[in-house]
């Protein structure tokens, strides 16, 4: 059944003795590191294992444990398996090393990472303005950001956002049609497979 | 010197009516390439409304004296070579000018037109423009070459370069020159593709190619005039065809059948063509009417 | 450069009727998507919801056109752009705004990069609602700005030049680094 990802996992874990391991379901496997370990971790995937594909490089901010998470995204394309890498670093003044050499395209992701989160990639020259215009300020994808109060002074909002109603029951007020059962919390609903 | 008054009114009336007909023309082919595309298209005099509209444009933003000038020399030379074709066959009236040598002349009028827009688009300094000019006069120096040639096989055939004894000469429904040189007509026509300026060849005006080539940075009033000079020089290149091949007409009915049955080739080739690149172009207009044009010289020369 | 009549208001000639039903029936948009909402400009163009019966038409570029859509959102770096643009074109010029962004912000109210209300930076003649409109909309949104200028209303670029400082005020408030020529068009 999970014959190939419990062959990853023993792999890695012959290798990397401190990586937590887990498969999560078929054609998934995750990895958890020390920051310092995943330039070796990538390097061994992408020649020894032939996780050649980078997919992508994603930032997590974990504001209760003072920390960043970031999460790397690798592909197989004879096994079909996805090996997704994660390690923490610090929240304030965070560096990283940079991946340039391994996988060209990581230059896109670092360059996001550094203009949303504030994370210095080390060995990257290409860190500056990306994708916002004389942005400065704090880095917005922080979770200490706030957006709605940044949104509300720097924009003129226009009034008659305070009283928004429910679309649901406004326009069922209107029709006078019922709300079927399905439909009434959207929130709480089981997923049976 | 006694004022001619008839001729007086033709030189009046020939542009208004150049332009009436030709922007008709124009609404119609727009109908047409509607209908082909399955869909109801706007009004036929909705060309009529497009230039009362950028004629009354408040402003008119320019970048110098020359830009004026260019759409001064576009009208001056659509004008021109109207008054030295004959519209009508045997009327005073309208057929205005004429002198040996008078179709020489008008090959060097119909080309002044666009090279004195590029010189008022070179002023404007933007680079799309530019190209765009530089790729209207290539394909220009391409569909030239067939359209001389043709018109050099007529002038050897009958001996004269004038048009009105090109016309007089077809005075019979068998003399038209379309039975008597059928070469020179096929190269004729595959060279009005060219200047008529529909698919495949509209890569220098097209909307999508480089933001419209040369009128990118006209506005308002000069692209009315722009448009106006269009309409007018379309209508003097069909009558130029219906007069050398189709032995011209005795009244504006027969003219008007045969002028929209001439247009009717490229627009009905243009509304499923994609379009050719400048090179392509070229290419195309050297090879298959080049080689008829020269067969037609040669059929008459023997 | 030739300097802009300013039409008495009081009395409406015969010049201004004959050139308000040429401009309400030949609107040529500027072939320029801001934002997600250009997506339904295509179906109106084309085939099946016909615009061109209308008269309107795409144009290349802003010399020539008259309407400026702005569809969806628009972040700080596209707002530059398209006010570099909108002063470039001539006058008349109508804006439409498209899209509930526009309006109130849509679904980006609360983001720390779009706009939320356009009428501050731009003079917007005619809004049409919805996430996307669909183009029975947008045309019904066209025939609004034909019945406005038909009655002489539309008169969105008086307005802009009449109150240029209130707007300059508003847009160099969010984009800092302002580096563009002076509009004295």
């Amino acid at each position: 059944m999970l014959e190939k990802e419990n062959k990853l996992l023993e792999q890695i874990k012959k290798t990397f003795h401190s990586a937590k391991v887990e498969v999560k379901r078929e054609m998934r496997v995750a990895v958890q590191l020390r920051s310092d370990l995943i330039p070796p971790f990538l390097s061994y995937a992408k020649e020894y294992l032939e996780f050649k594909h980078l997919s992508h490089i994603s930032c997590v901010d974990w504001i209760e444990d003072d920390e960043l998470e970031l999460v790397f995204i690798l592909w197989n394309y004879e096994l079909h398996v996805q090996i997704i890498a994660k390690t923490r670093i610090e929240r304030e003044n965070a560096q990283f090393v940079s991946l340039k050499k391994f996988w060209n395209q990581a230059d896109t992701y670092e360059r996001e990472i550094h203009e949303m989160y504030g994370v210095n990639f080390e060995g990257n020259d290409n860190l500056g303005e990306f994708i916002l215009e004389d942005w400065e300020g704090k880095p917005p994808m922080l979770r200490d950001f706030d957006t709605i109060k940044y949104s509300k002074e720097t924009y003129f909002q226009r009034p008659g956002r305070e009283d928004a109603q429910n679309v649901r029951e406004t326009i069922t007020k209107h029709s006078g049609e019922e709300v079927p059962e399905f439909a009434k919390d959207y929130t709480i609903r089981n997923i049976e497979e | 010197m006694e004022l001619n008054w008839i001729k007086i009114a033709g030189f009046i009336l020939t542009p208004i009516i150049a332009f009436v007909v030709g922007v008709t023309y124009g609404g119609i082919v727009r109908n047409i390439t509607a209908r082909v595309q399955n869909r109801f298209g706007p009004p036929p005099w909705q060309n009529l409304f497009d230039i009362i509209k950028l004629y009354s444009k408040k402003t008119a933003i320019n970048h110098g004296w020359m830009q004026h000038l260019g759409p001064a020399f576009a009208i001056t030379a659509s004008i021109t070579s109207l008054f030295f074709i004959p519209i009508l066959r045997d009327s005073e009236m309208f057929s205005l000018l004429s002198f040996n040598g008078d179709l020489i002349f008008l090959l060097y009028m119909m080309v002044f037109g666009a090279l004195g827009m590029a010189l008022g688009v070179g002023q404007t300094g933007n680079p799309n423009a530019a190209i765009g000019v530089s790729r209207g006069l290539s394909q220009m120096v391409g569909y030239e070459i067939p359209f001389v040639l043709a018109l050099v096989a007529i002038m050897i055939q009958y001996q004269t370069t004038n048009l009105n004894d090109i016309l007089s000469a077809q005075s019979q429904f068998t003399d038209w020159i379309i039975f008597q040189n059928p070469f020179a007509f096929i190269a004729g026509m595959l060279a009005l593709l060219g200047m008529m300026g529909y698919a495949p060849f509209d890569v220098v005006f097209a909307p999508a190619e480089l933001a419209s080539g040369p009128p990118s940075e006209f506005g308002g009033k000069y692209l009315a005039l722009m448009q106006t000079s269009g309409s007018i020089f379309a209508f003097a290149k069909l009558t130029l065809f219906a007069d050398l091949f189709l032995g011209g007409a005795e009244n504006f009915g027969i003219l008007v059948i045969k002028t929209f049955a001439i247009y009717m080739f490229p627009v009905f080739v243009g509304v499923v063509n994609p379009r050719f690149r400048t090179e392509q172009s070229i290419q195309f207009f050297w090879k298959w009417p080049t080689a008829f044009g020269i067969l037609a010289i040669i059929m008459v020369a023997w | 450069m030739i300097t802009p009549n300013i039409d008495e208001k009081d009395k409406r000639r015969i010049r201004d009727i004959v050139q308000d039903f040429a401009r309400k029936h030949s609107l040529w948009v500027l072939a320029y998507g801001t934002g997600c909402g250009a997506i339904e400009i295509p179906p109106t163009m084309t085939s099946r919801y016909d615009a061109e019966r209308f008269g309107i038409r795409g144009a290349a570029t802003p010399r020539q056109a008259d309407v400026l859509l702005i569809t969806g959102y628009l972040s700080t770096k596209t707002l530059k752009r398209v006010i570099r643009t909108y002063e470039q074109m001539q006058d008349p010029k109508y804006v439409i705004g498209f899209g509930s962004c526009t309006i109130n912000g849509g679904m980006y109210w609360d983001s720390y990069n779009t706009i939320n209300a356009l009428d501050r930076y731009l003079p917007v003649d005619v809004y049409i609602n919805g996430c996307m409109p669909r183009p029975e909309a947008v045309i019904q949104g066209f025939i609004k700005l034909q019945n406005l200028i038909a009655e002489g209303k539309g008169n969105g670029a008086d307005k802009y030049k009449e109150n240029l400082e209130w707007y300059r005020e508003n847009q160099k408030k969010i984009i800092h680094n302002w580096e563009m020529p002076d509009y004295n068009w």
